[in-house]
């Protein structure tokens, strides 16, 4: 368990808690994301998922343990309220309706960078600032190829079109990490693929980035029902459950859900073909021990990402 | 079949069938009115009516000035300061109630409260407090219209999705920026609708008030005239009266659609 400090971390959640009253929702809950991974969280219905990302986002405050966010130079900061170092993209209202496609992007500057008196008070210096923010928005319109649909308002554009968006208008903050909530949940298969192979890029551009001896700029949390989803965008699989074998491990009653499966997932090239064979096996694999309440695994028995990685790693952003 | 439209011509052409059975009814209940007894005002023929068109433009002899001029501009003063501090102070009183905690518990008793009480019936309390000059006015039309006007834009404010809360504050916000920022611009559209509606009521409360208590102004008039029985002089003033509603009505509708053209009915 020492490997791990060799990779710069991007967050880390430690010893996690959360109740609510008499009920016990995460229990122990420590995960720890390198720079420039894409990581996905998956877990049968109730066990917590959204917890575990609020608790990250800083809307529900642990009842014990703590999440970091670590920056590029190595500095920790307690995560305690949302903060602008944590971007997300929602399944529903992920985006302002009364803002263009362009206007949701450039709000991110203008809230982060500017104040209300300031731009009440400096009118001129406001709309010069205004500009580059909406250059920069449309420029980042055009990465996640929507160049063309930047004036639209949010219910003019389809679905896919409105995550695109989404993400776009969380990239623009450069977040350390960036949580996705079930971004494709409401798509289409078509759709769903294209933002697929979007997510593929941004590991292809980490991964050159961190070549080039420069920070890998997208650090990705995703939760997904799916489990193709999840083993094909990401480069390791969290999965966390409520049901694990807690009678073994001392307790009387169940004590909430726990990361009960880390590992690694094979890591994809945005131009192979999408090719589920490859990884139908561990697809059962997580399907038994993450969805399954029988057997029910150990506690630790599964999680052997950090274990398991290899020193010698060539592959993905941990191996460059 | 329900719900099957019609052709843009068949609808002009009913809705102008429906204005010209109306006026030819007046016009056939004013002519059997005057064959018992030509002086009849309370059901007054056209040019009767012209009558008081004229009596209410020209420059009255007793007063000396116009009593359209006198009476607009004493009930339009009452009825714009009134609303727009009702307006004003609602909105912002809602805004902030349904965005923090504290303020909507401190204030949300006392508004319901008062929302509840019919300001006609409590004039006698505007009376006694503020005296029967302009502030009554504004203080009834205040009373009658902040309550409601508040309570439903704090109650549209909460509705707000809290993802579109908890993003803004991961893209920087401010707590004062997610209120004007997020939560003013994602309810204007209600808040421009809530405005609308509490025209009614306002106007209703002020005429009331001018009746019992004005010495100018419409709602006086009115039951100066009426008095004497000269429909001739009420007609009019009852169709400026909702002309004016009507234009202020589609004012709103109209600022809406260019502040909010995102929020356009989908057709």
């Amino acid at each position: 368990m020492s490997l791990h400090h060799d990779h710069l971390l991007a967050m880390s959640v430690e010893g996690l808690f959360k109740e609510f009253g008499a009920k016990k929702v995460l229990h122990d809950v420590s995960i720890e994301i390198a720079a420039g991974q894409i990581v996905s969280l998956v877990g049968p219905s109730g066990c917590g998922k959204s917890t575990l990302l609020n608790s990250i986002l800083g809307t529900l405050l642990p009842t014990a343990g703590a999440v970091s966010i670590i920056d590029a130079k190595g500095a920790r900061n307690l995560v305690r309220e949302p903060g602008r170092d944590r971007g997300i993209v929602y399944q529903r209202y992920s985006l302002y309706p009364f803002l263009t496609a362009q206007e949701n992007v450039a709000i991110g500057p203008k809230l982060d960078e500017t104040s209300l008196p300031f731009r009440l008070f400096r009118p001129f210096a406001w709309r010069e600032l205004r500009r580059t923010h909406l250059d920069q928005a449309a420029q980042l319109l055009e990465k996640v190829g929507l160049g063309d649909a930047i004036h639209r308002y949010p219910h003019e554009l389809s679905g896919g079109m409105r995550q695109r968006v989404a993400i776009a208008q969380a990239l623009i903050m450069k977040p350390r990490i960036l949580l996705l909530d079930e971004p494709f949940g409401a798509l289409d298969e078509a759709t769903r693929e294209d933002l697929q192979t979007m997510l593929l890029r941004f590991y292809e551009d980490n991964i050159a980035a961190k070549r080039a001896g420069e920070d890998p700029p997208y650090t990705i949390l995703i939760v997904t029902h799916e489990l193709n989803e999840a083993i094909y965008v990401a480069d390791r699989v969290l999965g966390l459950s409520q049901y694990w074998d807690w009678k073994e491990a001392g307790y009387d009653a169940a004590p909430g859900a726990t990361v009960i499966y880390d590992k690694a997932a094979p890591i994809y090239k945005s131009t192979d073909l999408k090719e589920y064979e490859r990884f139908v096996a561990q697809r059962e694999e997580i399907r038994q021990i993450v969805f399954e309440q029988a057997p029910l695994p150990r506690l630790g028995e599964h999680v052997t990402f950090w274990e398991n990685l290899d020193p010698n790693i060539t592959e993905g952003i941990l191996g460059s | 079949m329900v719900h099957r439209p019609l052709e843009r011509n068949q609808v002009l052409a009913l809705v102008a069938l429906s204005v010209v059975v109306l006026l030819l009814a007046y016009t056939g209940v004013s002519w059997r009115q005057h064959l018992a007894n030509p002086s009849d005002t309370t059901i007054p023929s056209w040019s009767q009516l012209y009558e008081g068109v004229v009596t209410i433009v020209q420059v009255d002899p007793r007063s000396d000035d116009r009593w359209l001029v006198t009476d607009s501009l004493a009930t339009g003063k009452r009825l714009f300061l009134g609303l727009g501090m009702s307006w004003t102070l609602g909105v912002l009183l809602g805004l902030y109630m349904g965005s923090v905690a504290w303020i909507d518990a401190l204030f949300v008793a006392p508004l319901s409260l008062a929302a509840k009480i019919v300001p006609t019936a409590a004039m006698a309390v505007f009376f006694v407090v503020v005296g029967i000059d302009l502030e009554m006015y504004v203080t009834m039309i205040v009373f009658g219209v902040l309550p409601a006007l508040a309570l439903s834009v704090q109650l549209a404010a909460k509705d707000v999705p809290k993802e579109l809360v908890e993003k803004a504050y991961t893209l920087g916000a401010s707590h004062q920026e997610v209120i004007w920022e997020v939560i003013f611009p994602s309810i204007l559209p209600k808040i421009l609708d809530a405005i609308r509606m509490s025209i009614g009521p306002a106007m209703v409360y002020l005429i009331a008030a001018e009746m019992l208590v004005g010495d100018e102004g419409f709602g006086y008039r009115i039951r100066l005239v009426q008095k004497r029985l000269e429909m001739q002089v009420v007609y009019p003033y009852l169709v400026l009266l909702a002309a004016f509603g009507f234009s202020m009505d589609g004012g709103v509708r109209l600022l809406k659609s260019w502040l909010c053209p995102w929020a356009e009915e989908k057709r």
